[in-house]
């Protein structure tokens, strides 16, 4: 008894490195739900108020760049419009119901908070539970996908950017719809890999990359990237680089996009395939 | 008493730089100065060990808070806080030593203090690109991170350093 706390007070800094570094690593391997610890909800308001009055004081600087983008979408809305307008009617019945027939609902929030750096990015906006934002929201910006909301507090919500090593988005080849896996490999902000696509599919470079619309999370269509024609392979598929078209340097306005009848379609597939 | 004050405000005022100001540079995806680590450095030269690591835990601790990264930075803060004895007594001059000291460029010379900072930095750096990566996959590519931003973190540090002892 005696010499082992002999060896305890020898050794007493050794001992405490060893506890603080399990520590560590045990908060580490169990962040994966850390977005709902009250301890982290609480800084996340703090840190929100902090990254909220520093947004707005440098926001100032891209109002020109923010316009541009505007007057594009505002033109690309335009056209789609226009589209919409010429399609002829073929039902004789008004249907009142204006949720019929809409299946994704958008928001429009604002960055207040990001980073391209790390391993696994995450970005803060300044929307929260009270604005109507859930958890699992898909978030885009005007240029493309950027990432999906995970957690949320009253004012604020947290999304794990498409620049982290845990995202996964399933995405398509414009052109021939084929399908893969599309993930970042944490090394340039500005490319992701397309995985999971057939040897005989023809890719060429510079075909568009969007979303396949089979995950609940973003409509088939919203577009990722393009194809920078660098591409591996191995096994029985080809992994394709592709240039992504958001650029996560310059994020501001960006789109929620919540799925209104995800609940319907999540309880179909679980019933059915068990 | 005083000591307390004031190494609480310089903590205080550490944590707020970096989570403001440093948190949001980085150049070309390489460099990432953690400028936090220099409230481990000027601590006190006779501080005990263990509340050493303690309070390196903490520092780390309130950075992982407030950057939503669970423990990263506190297991390099820990390490950081397990070698700096050893980085403190890498050439310290004996008459120099005063145990109340805080160690700086302006007491113990440019050179000594570049050196220790260069230690202690390049191990927390170390231990927070590979943990935050999680694996040895493009070692090169992280170990390339390592030592641009151990270089920028240094840079930083002696400079704030710097003012700090014209004051």
């Amino acid at each position: 008894m005696r010499s082992l706390l002999n060896f305890l007070l020898r050794y007493k800094t050794l001992i405490l490195f060893l506890i603080l570094e399990a520590v560590a690593l045990v908060m580490i391997s169990s962040s994966h739900n850390y977005h709902q610890t009250v301890l982290y909800g609480a800084a996340r308001n703090i840190s929100g108020f902090f990254a909220r009055g520093l947004e707005k004081s440098t926001s100032y600087f891209r109002l020109r760049q923010v316009n541009d983008e505007l007057v594009a979408e505002n033109l690309e809305l335009k056209r789609r419009l226009e589209a919409a307008a010429s399609v002829p009617k073929e039902t004789f019945v008004e249907v009142s119901d204006t949720v019929s027939g809409i299946n994704y609902t958008y928001l429009n929030a604002r960055v207040i908070n990001n980073s391209v750096n790390k391993q696994k990015n995450f970005f803060t906006l300044d929307m929260g539970s009270r604005h109507g934002v859930s958890n699992g929201m898909g978030v885009a910006s005007q240029a493309g996908v950027v990432g999906v909301v995970v957690g949320v507090s009253r004012n604020y919500s947290v999304a794990m950017s498409l620049l982290n090593t845990e995202f996964r988005l399933s995405a398509s080849i414009a052109r021939n719809d084929y399908f893969g896996s599309l993930a970042w490999d944490g090394l340039n902000y500005r490319y992701a890999r397309l995985s999971e696509i057939p040897h005989h599919v023809a890719a060429n470079e510079g075909d568009t990359i969007v979303t396949s619309g089979y995950s609940e999370i973003f409509p088939a269509g919203i577009m990722v990237g393009v194809l920078s024609g660098e591409q591996r392979r191995g096994g029985d598929f080809v992994t394709l680089k592709v240039l992504l078209s958001a650029d996560f340097k310059k994020l501001t306005n960006v789109y929620l996009i919540g799925n209104l009848t995800k609940d319907e379609r999540n309880n179909l597939e679980t019933g059915v395939v068990r | 008493m005083n000591g307390i004050l004031r190494y609480s405000v310089g903590f205080f005022i550490l944590i707020v730089l970096q989570l403001l100001i440093f948190n949001n540079i980085e150049f070309s995806g390489y460099i990432n100065p953690y400028i936090y680590v220099m409230f481990i450095l000027i601590l006190p030269v006779a501080i005990p060990s263990w509340v050493l690591l303690l309070l390196s835990f903490m520092t780390g601790f309130v950075i992982d808070l407030f950057s939503g990264t669970m423990g990263v930075h506190a297991f390099a803060t820990v390490m950081a806080g397990f070698v700096r004895p050893w980085a403190l007594s890498l050439n310290i001059s004996a008459e120099a030593a005063e145990p109340e000291m805080s160690p700086s460029s302006y007491r113990n010379g440019l050179r000594w203090f570049l050196i220790y900072t260069i230690a202690v930095v390049m191990v927390h750096h170390l231990a927070l690109f590979f943990v935050e990566h999680f694996s040895f996959r493009s070692f090169g590519h992280t170990l390339l991170r390592v030592i641009l931003s151990t270089a920028a973190t240094t840079f930083f540090i002696v400079l704030f350093d710097f003012i700090r002892s014209r004051r």
